[in-house]
């Protein structure tokens, strides 16, 4: 999933357009969400937003759907949790209730209602963040950040982590190749051992990549600051007509 | 008939908790909280990353070369959570590595790693999200590493090791998973039974896949320990962890 959802959010159309137009129609529409709480507004953005990402984006649907899809699934066991209540006699105006041992389980019209509520509140906005996530790469939102005034300390940090993420991933795929070539994960107490050994391995080779690369920056003259150029970016007016027509038909 | 459909609705819900491999089921998903709750959480939360941040840089001003290793360590934090996990029910889950870095790193500094992990999760793999960070990062990267800081500096040198470090990791686990049930219950409390019942009930919905994680977690990172005492000593005297025998 990381590496389809990183892919893709370097290689959509709105790649080059600013990341701060890409954020506010995100975080616009997810604020819109949120305050304006109506399960029609979720509903919409949901569409919208899932519209925008594979029509005027042109991400695939199928990666659009994938990752909605997967946070639908977390999303239904929460909502199972608002949508059943739980207590010790038969409920008086339940739609639904089944006795469980002593205990009995019910739905009222009432928290089906809060449960879809919520469904749709949260499905619209994490479509308009999945928008921003599969448009917009993490170096861009970084850059973002920095642009915010958020500390450089923070900013650094992050640029830092998502570099070595990927470092670290790759170094994990080849060691889990290599234990499954030698039966690491045949059997439930071999796949433990080698978890462990996956673990300890990668934090060793995380310190010593730091270490090194620490050598390495202390050889071109390290002064305790990385500074990188920032990138240019393009504005897409269209998209923000888009963003106000979407903003307009929640409210 | 009523029933029938029921019982299939709740045993497809089953299905789903162990079929879907919910990897990180204790984020809490963009739009889930309500406004004000998002934002008390964030309000809870602040304090923590002010007073970790600082320290953070005071840590970066003694010895600048510790930034990158700070980097890494974000990095294997969010690396190790990719890790799939063996759980005692037969389905796999995936570790937090929240009490593996609250030893390894200290507590203050895992609340501003850990968010950043946070971030990276919601930004990268769409899990979690920017409204809900404030109530993630409470239960995640500070209650969680803060628990089994404490556990490890109270216990350490009066229990055997292996089962400090069990008891860290597990019930860092064990309160970041009851902390996100009570955050869900306070902002959806049970219309008949209240704020309790709707915390036992959520409590109940994830302790099938959080009490197996907690303890495959629990194991891993006393695998992970050893490991790193025979292989790493000398990296882990050279960032002073204390309990630690060289």
């Amino acid at each position: 999933m990381l590496r389809i959802i990183d892919q893709y959010a370097f290689a959509n159309r709105l790649r080059a357009v600013d990341p701060i137009q890409k954020g506010a129609i995100a975080v616009a529409t997810i604020l819109l969400c949120l305050v304006l709480d109506r399960p029609l507004v979720g509903w919409l953005a949901l569409a919208w937003m899932v519209m925008v990402t594979v029509w005027y984006a042109r991400v695939p649907l199928r990666v659009a759907g994938a990752v909605i899809g997967a946070e639908s699934v977390f999303l239904a066991l929460s909502v199972i949790g608002i949508a059943v209540s739980v207590g010790n006699e038969p409920p008086a105006a339940a739609l639904l209730a089944i006795p469980f041992g002593p205990l009995w389980l019910s739905a009222t019209g009432a928290s089906l209602q809060t449960a879809l509520h919520v469904l749709s509140r949260a499905l619209g906005s994490a479509a308009a963040l999945n928008f921003l996530i599969l448009t917009t790469p993490l170096i861009d939102l970084i850059e973002l950040l920095r642009r915010l005034r958020a500390p450089a300390l923070l900013i650094e940090l992050m640029a830092l982590s998502y570099r070595a993420l990927f470092v670290l991933l790759d170094t994990l795929d080849q060691m889990v190749t290599a234990q499954t070539a030698r039966l690491g994960y045949a059997s439930w107490r071999a796949t433990l051992r080698s978890s462990a050994l996956l673990g300890s391995r990668l934090f060793i080779v995380a310190y010593q990549r730091s270490q090194a690369l620490e050598v390495a920056l202390t050889a071109r003259g390290f002064a305790g600051e990385l500074r990188v150029l920032p990138l240019s970016y393009t504005v897409d007016r269209q998209l923000w007509l888009i963003g106000g027509l979407i903003g307009a038909s929640l409210v | 008939m009523k029933r029938r459909w029921l019982i299939v609705a709740l045993g497809a819900a089953v299905l789903i908790m162990f079929e879907a491999r919910p990897a990180y089921a204790m984020h809490i998903m963009e739009g889930f909280l309500p406004p004000l709750w998002a934002l008390f959480w964030f309000a809870v939360t602040i304090p923590f990353w002010v007073i970790g941040f600082r320290q953070l840089q005071r840590i970066v001003r003694d010895k600048p070369e510790v930034r990158l290793l700070l980097g890494f360590a974000a990095a294997f934090t969010f690396v190790l959570s990719a890790l799939k996990l063996p759980s005692v029910t037969g389905s796999s889950s995936h570790p937090t590595g929240t009490g593996l870095g609250a030893i390894l790193f200290g507590p203050w500094v895992m609340s501003v790693l850990g968010s950043i992990v946070l971030l990276f999760q919601a930004l990268l793999i769409a899990h979690g999200g920017l409204t809900t960070l404030g109530a993630n990062a409470f239960s995640m990267a500070v209650v969680g590493p803060f628990v089994a800081w404490l556990i490890w500096r109270g216990l350490a040198g009066r229990a055997p090791f292996w089962l400090v470090v069990f008891l860290a990791a597990a019930l860092a686990d064990l309160s970041t998973y009851v902390v996100t049930s009570l955050q869900l219950a306070l902002a959806f409390p049970d219309p008949a039974g209240g704020i309790l019942a709707a915390f036992a009930k959520f409590g109940a919905i994830f302790a099938v896949t959080q009490i197996p994680l907690a303890i495959s977690e629990g194991i891993l990172t006393v695998l992970i320990m050893n490991a790193l005492q025979t292989n790493a000593a000398a990296e882990l005297q050279a960032l002073e962890i204390k309990g630690v025998r060289a």
